[in-house]
């Protein structure tokens, strides 16, 4: 017997994070166009995503990310360290994506739809 | 010059000390590996905005996290580091656990070495609880033997750095233990020496071994006078004991967190971790049965007291923390790349 997914269920890598997969996309997906350290991070996606990441959160999400081998440090002569997407994120963060878009395909659909919000 | 009603600019060596305080709310392990590249992200942030009190509050939960997850009792269980994290609490909470229930057993086992227990709840408390901790005894060794032979090896194979200290510290503790537990034990009256009494439900030998080990689990702490007329040398046993028992787990806990043990041995002992846990639920149960149903019995052998109580509250905690940790023991592969570029 099929059992139905639950909400909140995903079952790309990123699903498994819980409450870290809204950080984790949104540090993926800045890193998706070259390597960044912390600092560089977190004024990336404010400027992308309006959303400002504590330090905490942040470092929360990178060692998770990194722990799961969805992104790695790069070497370093200072003490900020840069990150860089690995080939196990970019295909973690396409998935996740791709769900996430048509998630608001159907939502968008369904908006102009019923109340003629184009 | 700061504009009117600003603040003024903190000094660099006061962002330094911010950065340090910080910092102290996650654990070692963290540090030395994120420690410096995330200072550097705090001081960037003090910098632009000196204060804040929501990045305090959130790096001290996110602080806090990595502590529990140090612990593996948070965080997802994405390694076998944390699944050994997560054996290493389970093996610190039975430590505690059976701190406080072996006092709770040998005190009734003891009593039952005098007369029989007036009341079925204090025979079946004390059957259920003997059960237990024969299972827990039977774990203990199963769950050694492949933890034991892997040290064995490592030391063969000259990678024992970082483990000898922890192996030393498990043994002089363990031998510690044993010799002050016999040498004391022995001093019980009517239970010393008679290891196969003509009543009781445990060897009089065990039970006042199990007393003498545990006699810190008192409440003679909080009656000065009645403590000051034990001899000196049963004080300073209760006084040492502890440290006795707190060596015993840190070196066994730091054993466990070392030892590079296989996925098929860390499966196992996570095997053997639930049903050390499934064991003591049966044991706090026993101890519940007889806290809040059995009476006083003959001469008062098995009366109960606010240390009962006490015990019962530090062994549900260490209990739930015990379940908790083994609950999150499941090593996870890490994920592979399947050939997107």
């Amino acid at each position: 017997m099929a059992t139905s997914r639950q909400p909140g269920d995903d079952p790309s890598p990123l699903g498994s994070l819980g409450r870290s997969a809204g950080p984790a996309t949104l540090i993926l997906s800045s890193l998706a166009d070259g390597a960044k350290h912390g600092y560089a991070l977190t004024k990336d996606i404010e400027a992308f995503a309006g959303v400002r990441l504590a330090p905490g959160t942040l470092y929360e999400a990178l060692s998770r990310l990194e722990g799961q081998g969805l992104i790695e440090a790069l070497a370093s002569d200072d003490r900020r360290r840069p990150y860089r997407l690995t080939a196990a994120g970019a295909e973690a963060l396409h998935a996740h994506l791709q769900a996430q878009r048509h998630v608001a395909d159907v939502g968008l659909r369904r908006l102009a739809g019923s109340w003629g919000v184009a | 010059m700061t504009a009117a009603g600003d603040a003024p600019a903190p000094a660099p060596g006061s962002l330094e000390r911010q950065t340090r305080r910080l910092l102290r709310w996650y654990p070692g392990s963290w540090r030395e590996r994120y420690g410096e590249e995330f200072a550097e992200l705090l001081l960037a942030e003090l910098a632009e905005q000196p204060r804040a009190w929501r990045r305090t509050v959130n790096v001290a939960r996110c602080g806090i996290t990595a502590r529990l997850a140090a612990a593996g009792l948070a965080g997802p269980p994405a390694s076998t580091a944390g699944a050994r994290a997560s054996l290493g609490t389970l093996t610190c909470s039975l430590a505690v656990f059976l701190t406080f229930g072996t006092a709770m057993w040998a005190q009734l086992a003891v009593g039952w070495q005098w007369a029989p227990p007036a009341t079925t709840a204090t025979a079946v408390a004390m059957l259920v609880m003997s059960g237990s901790l024969l299972l827990l005894a039977v774990l203990a060794l199963l769950a050694a033997v492949p933890v034991g032979w892997v040290a064995i090896t490592a030391g063969f194979r000259q990678q024992a750095r970082g483990l000898r200290a922890p192996a030393l510290l498990t043994g002089a503790a363990s031998l510690v233990l044993v010799v002050g537990g016999r040498h004391f034990g022995n001093g019980w009256p009517g239970t010393g020496g008679h290891w196969w009494p003509h009543q009781g439900l445990a060897p009089g030998g065990i039970a006042a071994f199990g007393w003498a080990s545990t006699l810190s689990v008192t409440s003679y702490w909080a009656h000065a006078a009645a403590l000051a007329s034990f001899p000196p040398a049963e004080v300073a046993w209760m006084a040492a004991s502890p440290a006795a028992l707190l060596s015993l787990a840190t070196g066994a806990v730091r054993l466990v967190r070392r030892l590079e043990l296989s996925p098929r041995v860390l499966a196992y002992e996570t095997r053997i971790g639930r049903a050390a846990a499934a064991g003591m639920t049966a044991f706090l149960a026993g101890a519940l049965c007889w806290v809040t149903q059995a009476g006083p019995g003959p001469h008062g052998l098995f009366r109960t007291g606010d240390i009962d109580a006490a015990g019962l509250a530090v062994m549900a905690a260490a209990l739930a923390t015990g379940w908790l940790a083994i609950s999150r023991a499941r090593p996870i592969p890490p994920v592979r790349a399947a050939g997107h570029q």
